[in-house]
This record gives structure tokens, sequence and C-alpha cells, in this order.
């Protein structure tokens, strides 16, 4: 319930069109970035959360630190892939929308989205993580898409010159089945410091369940009259009658 | 005698409100201890090192203890904001610190909220010391642009370097001297006679 206003890099790099993510990086970026506000708004309804782009036509805010998810969803279509990210004019055009912010009061943060190859190098990176400590900003970073042998160590000194008390974070997310959101959901981007909130856990369940592969999400082992249920048991009959079934006692289907 | 003598006691009462710890510190006459009227829940500090923390600057047991200190994180620069409860009028500000580590250009502004690193340089601060290593270790409050400070209802301070031009700055104390500005006391008001 941490009172924060929060700014959204999305790096809308052309790196984005490949498809190692389903169904492309730039799509599963903007399901987490979707999950990411809702998450934020729900856990302190005073929060705000800011959208910025930092490829594309350039480095823009399409949305101002706000409280209202509409409009924070709705700013997030027709984004063009193109161009290269910028990190280090992204960052100082995120902590300057920071800066002016409405509310005083809120902590705030930057979450970046890093997809593609990063270009400078570590004492850069180091630089911009001590000014933002100096001035008080927390630093979430989404380490995807392009991983090149120096990107996670840059990002790692990244966060470490950020990171005051354990406030900022970064996840590394190699491509595969799970998709980015869900990846996302059990990390501390998400559930923030104290370690959990209602929107962060009942998501987690449900996507935890979903990725069970169980047959009707249900483990027999676990719920054995759930696992015998009428649907569970016709699935079982229709497989019996395709391997021939009607040897045995097949006229009843007849 | 006995006249003579209960004066006298309050005479000392009035030039030393400071609790018995702080006794060295030489109080200006007329002035108090601003410490009771900071209100605590907005106080902050930008680029403080969370283990040391602005607290052990200024609250009352912590900043007479020599080996509580405040010190920078990042780099030498501070910035602390402080508000008070109600308007004072600022006198002095003593400012105590390592020889080396302590702070040397401190420039105040009055009434200014939320102010950044970035923006500091913009304004004109209604006051600037520059300390030397002399002033944080002797118990003097430095006396300030006094017409400057006649109506404040936050006062931040900006740490601008230290002594020795090292990377972490260290204050052991902060303590500002003033007096509140008036403001009716509703036991003093009479009713008015009806006529």
């Amino acid at each position: 319930m941490v009172l924060e206003a929060t700014m959204i890099c999305i790096d809308n790099s052309e790196w984005m069109r490949n498809g190692d993510y389903a169904p492309s990086r730039f799509q599963a970026q903007t399901d987490a970035v979707n999950l990411i506000c809702g998450a934020k708004t729900q856990s302190n309804p005073e929060n705000t959360v800011g959208v910025m782009t930092m490829a594309g036509k350039g480095v823009r805010v399409l949305v101002t630190p706000t409280s209202d998810l509409g409009k924070i969803l709705a700013c997030m279509h027709g984004l063009e892939v193109g161009a290269e990210a910028n990190l280090a004019a992204a960052i100082q055009v995120a902590q300057l929308a920071l800066k002016h912010r409405q509310n005083k009061r809120q902590q705030q943060r930057i979450i970046a989205f890093i997809g593609s190859p990063v270009k400078y190098d570590k004492k850069v990176l180091e630089t911009i993580g001590k000014k933002l400590k100096k001035n008080n900003v927390a630093l979430d970073i989404v380490d995807f898409g392009e991983s090149d042998d120096e990107k996670p160590e840059k990002l790692e000194a990244l966060i470490a010159a950020v990171n005051s008390s354990d406030s900022s974070h970064i996840v590394h997310v190699p491509p595969g089945d799970n998709a980015l959101s869900d990846v996302l959901l059990s990390t501390p981007i998400f559930t923030g410091e104290e370690g959990g909130s209602g929107f962060a856990a009942s998501a987690a369940a449900a996507a935890a369940t979903g990725a069970s592969g169980f047959e009707f999400g249900v483990d027999p082992n676990v719920d054995p009259e759930l696992a015998l249920s009428p649907a569970a048991l016709s699935m079982e009959e229709e497989r019996g009658k395709a391997r021939g079934y009607c040897k045995k006692g097949c006229r009843r289907y007849f | 005698m006995d006249a003579a003598s209960t004066a006298a006691a309050a005479a000392a009462a009035l030039a030393t409100p400071a609790p018995a710890p702080a006794a060295t510190v030489q109080v200006p006459r007329g002035q108090v201890d601003l410490i009771d009227f900071i209100d605590w829940t907005g106080v902050e500090c930008l680029n403080q090192d969370s283990s040391h923390s602005i607290v052990n600057a200024l609250k009352q047991s912590l900043r007479d203890d020599e080996g509580l200190f405040l010190a920078s994180d990042s780099d030498e620069q501070l910035l602390i904001y402080i508000p008070f409860m109600q308007v004072v009028k600022l006198h002095s500000a003593l400012f105590k610190g390592p020889e080396e580590e302590g702070p040397k250009t401190v420039k105040l502004f009055s009434n200014k909220e939320h102010m950044g690193f970035s923006n500091v340089n913009d304004y004109p601060p209604s006051d600037t010391l520059e300390l030397s290593s002399n002033h944080l270790i002797e118990n003097k409050p430095l006396p300030l642009k006094y017409v400057k400070f006649q109506n404040v209802r936050s006062l931040t301070i900006f740490i601008e370097d230290n002594q020795s031009g090292s990377d972490v700055s260290k204050i052991h104390k902060i303590a500002l001297y003033g007096t509140t500005v008036d403001t009716t006391n509703m036991k003093d008001l009479k009713k008015i006679e009806e006529h």
C-alpha cells in the first residue's frame, strides 16, 4: 500500500518485432504493462502511473502519471515499433515527469522494459543510477528480448547503483512458453516490498492453475472427487470408444 | 535576597531553556530551541544514507549522541526539508560535525517546498553560511539574517560541500533557535462586556 507515482518506459524499438515471446515481444510487453498498471492502481487508489516510449518517434511521454486506468490503456494503442531505444534520455525524461507529479507525497518509481541491446557502458549506467538514488527515485528493470553477453551485468550494475534498502529490482526474463506477464506476476516488481497485494496474489494463482498441465486444471492426486467429475468421466468414455471399446460391452452404445 | 535569587533563576531559565545534556550550548537571549515546533511527519532528507538518517541530527536525544550522525549517500550534498507546526522566526542555527566531513557551505531557504537538487541553484538562498572547522566543534549558534526569516513555515537546508571535499558529508547535530510568531493565546481572550 505504498503511495507511489510510477513512470513506465516502454521499449518500442525495432528489436521488438521479434516473435520469441508469444505473440511478439512488443505485444507481450504491452500485456505486462497493462497488468502492472492495474496492480499499481489497485494496491493504492491514490497511486498514479504514467507511460512513455523510449524509441519509435523518440522519447515521448504518452500519458503523465494518472490514476485513470482507461487513459493509460488507451494510450498504448497505435504505438509504432521502430528505431533505437535511448535509455539515458528516457530515464531523464521519466525523472522529470515524476518530479512534476501533482501529489508530492508519492514515492517516485521508474519501471523500464529493456528488450534491445544496451549500448552504454557500465560507467555511464552507474552515473545514471547514482543520480536516481540521489533524487530518491527507485528503478525496476525488466530485462527481456535481446541478450548479449554484457547486458545482464550492465543492468545489474545499474540497479546496484540505484538501489537503496532494496527498493529497486531487476528481473531477467528468458524467452519461452510462459508469457512475459505471467513471469512478472511473482516478482517484486508486481508484489512490491510488502510481498503481496490482493491483485497480484489472485492473478498469480490463476496463472499457476492454468499452467498446471492437467486436464481440466485438476490434479487427481489433490482432488480425486473433482477428477471423477462428469466432464472427466465422459472424456474417458470417448477415449475408450475410439480405442475399440466396443469389444466388451459395446451394445450399450448402439 | 529571595526575590533577587528567584529573578536570577528565572533569567537563567529563560537564557538556557535547553535541557541538561545540551547545557554547554549558549542559546541566544530570548530565543528558544525550535525542536519542539518541528513537524516530524514532514521532515525529509534527500541523498541521506539510510542507516545514518536525518533524525540522528535533529531529534532530541539522538543529536547529542556523538556516535549517531547524518551521513550523505551518493555524493557529498544533502537537501534537508524541515516544516514547522506553526510560523516561526529563525534567529540562529547551530551545526555540529566532524572537522573533516562536516558541512562547509550551507544554504538556507525559507518557505520553499519540495526542492530538488536540480532546482536548488535556481533560487537565491535566504541565507548562506560558510562554516569553518571551528564552527563545527564550538557550541555557539551562528546568527542568520533575521530579517529574511520572519515568517518561516518551512526551512530547506542545502549542504553544498564539506570541509575536506570528501564524498561523504557527516553532521552530528543541527539545532535551530528562534521564536514563535505571536499568536492569540485563547486563555487571554476576555468576553466583551454586554452593554
